[in-house]
């Protein structure tokens, strides 16, 4: 029997080949879900919100008011109903996301002076169909108030010129750095799939390790690495690593190459997307050293892989969230891989903004390689825990 | 406790015939369920500390619910009294916080790329002049765009301020003018007034907790029903196609239901601790009527029971059922439509998120739960959930007929893997 470090690369590959699951989890999974994210956001908004106007005026105009809704690419006059209760019922139903209520007289007391009020609901329960309505709804009922001034004024003799900085003193500019489209696509697609790749990672490395403490193998394991515990994990991460290396930059390529993210540095974040696999890997090790039982490292992973997406900071800031919670989001290198993306690629800033993401991905394998005595100590004794 | 661990003779009790014989084969299989999740610490973990934990765990993260401080930073070229009171109302605003009042941008650029602000706003100089001389003045705001909440919050601040400025600003210039006989003194002559529904405080919490509950409680089960699935299958391998804790020669369908019953009757008091306890815990949306959504909830956790079943198909080993069901947890919650509305999905999506009791479940519940809707206003998902339990019953039922007769063909495949 050939022993040292490529007889293990060699016993890796032949275990990768006899199950399945290794085929599976490491190739069709992540590329599946990977293609499943970004073909699912393509459209990058939901735009089009199925909505309703309570038309309770029937003036020409309230009709114009309906015109300019419907003219909106935000949202989409699916109903017109005769009565608030109508469109409450209808939101109830799922049928729209949101409506607007014309009052009766709006007209009349409009041009009277009498202030009426126009009144729009957004049904927040679905959080971005909500929030385009509410963008939606504003704007309109902002113009149309803003048309009828411009309209008075200049029937007052006013000059357009002078009319414009009359309604609007102030105006923001705003300049959404790396996404002007405010694209769901850009912001969601690679923080989730970053965050799929980790927690498969993470998963596929506990496996592999903790199926030989399961099945008893682990010694033999050892003994090909000439019983050198950083030599045996070297020659069975080794295989995997080229494995999620090609699924980690197919994933670059399609954000960069196919959808066209805005990229600052292609090359910080393929080596990025590197040292990120190896992050996961060492997290998975340490995971295996902590138990090395396949049930409790397995959940363990899986805990930390999927809470990961919420306190990680991708949907809600880690700023915002409470102290004793939010440390647990440097714990990951997803979260300096996220980072990594947010500055080099989106904001296309100089690489001396990232070195310490860079750093903290570097310091990943170190510091998990701390309790390997321990995953050894399991290894030469494997005892299965169901 | 359990007669059935004790003894074996309901195992291999002469089965009696009908349908009492029928009846009878299931509740021998609920009772020995039963027992078999009892004596399992794995299964436990998955059935109940899942559901029990991490719902606390998930809603504590999001639990600040709206964002607070944001920290900005201003450049102020203008450094006049209109630019400072504009640069006071912005840091008055309770969601951003000025962490810096910059000299230039270059310095506030720096300050972005360390992360330590997340948008610049850049007064210009002729700001001030602009404003005095009855001119549109523009203040560019540079934001970053990690977080679309982030943006949206900022923004709406920012709107809020324009109209706030234009509020005070117009009035003004329109009496300097003589125009305020044009009846304008106070501000636009239409008012408008928003109203957030089922989600009123625009917390982040509020709005996918209750979503996520929902798909809680069907990962978990589907979670420990996989594992029950692959200890069997390994217990067969070991004793030659038999599982000694199963009981034998029950009807195939018999065997589903018994199954079905057990886990959900055992998820009866895990579903009012999550849907009904949790969001009163944390305050999230819950206006529902309780009897709407535990009807509803009825073929939402026996779609999940069967939806399990259907899946552990797929589970040879005790662990190997986790590692496919877990990264799925991400994919149901997008095809649910809880962050990407189902509208929007084309239609290949949509029908994969139609095979998924949780986006039915997901969907009905967060209706009745948020936005007070009855059973009857949600009819459709009460229906298809009753149609998927329907469905993943039959695929359960092929799944179990096809491995009951094809399992000594598998035992020797699965014999001859090594790892």
């Amino acid at each position: 029997m050939q022993i040292g470090f490529w007889p293990t690369v060699r016993r890796e590959i032949r275990r990768m080949g006899s199950r399945r699951m290794y085929l599976l989890m490491t190739l069709v999974v992540p590329v599946s879900v990977i293609l499943f994210f970004v073909g699912l956001l393509d459209p990058g908004l939901p735009l089009k919100v199925p909505t309703a106007v309570v038309d309770l005026d029937h003036s020409p105009m309230s009709r114009a008011i309906t015109r300019n809704l419907n003219a909106t690419e935000l949202v989409d006059i699916s109903q017109e109903l005769e009565s608030y209760s109508d469109a409450m019922a209808s939101i109830r139903r799922g049928e729209i996301y949101g409506f607007f209520i014309i009052p009766a007289n709006f007209e009349r007391d409009a041009v009277a002076g009498k202030k009426p009020t126009l009144e729009y609901y957004n049904n927040l329960t679905y959080f971005v169909p909500g929030t385009l309505t509410f963008k939606g709804f504003k704007t309109v009922a902002v113009t149309t108030a803003a048309g009828m001034v411009k309209s008075k004024l200049a029937s007052a003799g006013l000059p357009s010129e002078l009319t414009d900085p009359l309604l609007q003193p102030m105006a923001v500019q705003d300049h959404p750095i790396g996404n002007p489209w405010m694209s769901y696509s850009i912001y969601l697609v690679p923080s989730f799939c970053f965050g799929t790749v980790a927690l498969l990672i993470m998963l596929m490395t506990v496996f592999s390790i903790t199926m030989e403490i399961k099945n008893g193998t682990s010694p033999d394991w050892l003994m090909t690495a000439r019983g050198h515990m950083a030599v045996a994990v070297a020659g069975k991460f080794l295989p995997h690593f080229i494995v999620w290396s090609v699924v980690g930059q197919f994933l670059l390529a399609l954000m960069f190459g196919w959808c066209h993210f805005p990229c600052g540095s292609i090359w910080a974040m393929v080596v990025a997307m590197e040292l990120f696999i190896i992050g996961c890997q060492a997290m998975g090790l340490l995971f295996s050293s902590i138990v090395p039982n396949p049930r409790m490292a397995l959940i363990l992973a899986a805990l930390c892989g999927i809470l990961s997406f919420s306190f990680l900071g991708f949907s809600f800031p880690v700023q915002s969230m409470y102290g004793p919670i939010a440390i647990f989001s440097y714990a990951f290198p997803c979260r300096y891989m996220f980072l990594i993306y947010i500055f080099s690629a989106l904001n296309a800033f100089p690489l001396w903004y990232s070195r310490i993401y860079f750093a903290a991905l570097i310091a990943f394998p170190l510091v998990c390689s701390l309790l390997l005595w321990r995953l050894k100590k399991a290894c030469l004794n494997p005892v299965y825990v169901p | 406790m359990f007669p059935d661990m004790k003894s074996t003779d309901s195992t291999y009790r002469r089965p009696r015939r009908g349908i009492s014989g029928w009846f009878d084969a299931m509740a021998r299989v609920f009772r020995r369920e039963w027992s078999n999740i009892f004596s399992d610490l794995g299964v436990m973990l998955f059935f109940i500390a899942l559901p029990l934990g991490y719902p606390i765990i998930y809603t504590l993260i999001y639990n600040p619910e709206v964002i607070t401080d944001m920290p900005i930073a201003v450049v102020d070229l203008s450094r006049t009294a209109d630019s400072r009171s504009l640069v006071q109302s912005i840091s008055a605003a309770p969601s951003v916080e000025v962490y810096a009042n910059c000299s230039n941008m270059a310095e506030a650029k720096d300050l972005f790329g360390q992360n330590k602000v997340f948008a610049i706003v850049e007064i210009p100089a002729d700001y001030a002049r602009r404003l005095g001389r009855g001119e549109q003045a523009t203040v560019p705001v540079y934001m970053q765009m990690s977080l679309l909440l982030r943006y949206r919050t900022l923004l709406s601040t920012l709107t809020d301020l324009q109209l706030k400025v234009a509020g005070d600003v117009t009035s003004t210039r329109l009496a300097t003018m003589g125009a305020s006989a044009l009846g304008l003194d106070g501000g636009l002559p239409v008012e408008s007034h928003n109203n957030f529904i089922g989600d009123p405080t625009q917390g982040f919490a509020s709005f996918v907790m209750p979503g996520v509950l929902i798909l809680i409680l069907q990962q978990s089960m589907v979670l420990g029903i996989c594992m029950l699935a692959g200890t069997s299958r390994e217990r067969r391998r070991r004793n030659g196609g038999i599982d000694p804790t199963q009981i034998q020669d029950v009807p195939v369908s018999a065997a589903i239901w018994g199954k079905t019953l057990c886990y959900f009757v055992l998820y009866i008091p895990l579903a009012i601790y999550v849907v009904r306890w949790l969001p009163e815990m944390f305050s999230l949306p819950h206006v529902g009527n309780p009897v709407d959504y535990a009807l509803f909830l009825v073929p939402f956790l026996l779609g999940s029971a069967m939806f399990g079943q259907a899946m552990s198909g797929l589970c040879t080993e005790r662990e190997s059922g986790f590692l496919v069901v877990v990264f799925t947890s991400v994919v149901f919650l997008f095809l649910s439509g809880l962050t990407w509305p189902r509208y929007a999905m084309n239609g290949f999506w949509t029908w994969l998120g139609n095979l998924v009791p949780a986006t039915w479940g997901v969907e009905g519940f967060i209706r009745i739960n948020a936005n007070g809707s009855t059973l009857g206003e949600t009819t459709h998902p009460y229906l298809m959930l009753w149609i998927l339990t329907a469905a993943y019953f039959i695929v359960s039922w092929a799944v179990a007929r096809y491995s009951a007769t094809s399992h000594t063909r598998r035992v020797k495949s699965d014999l001859n893997v090594p790892a």
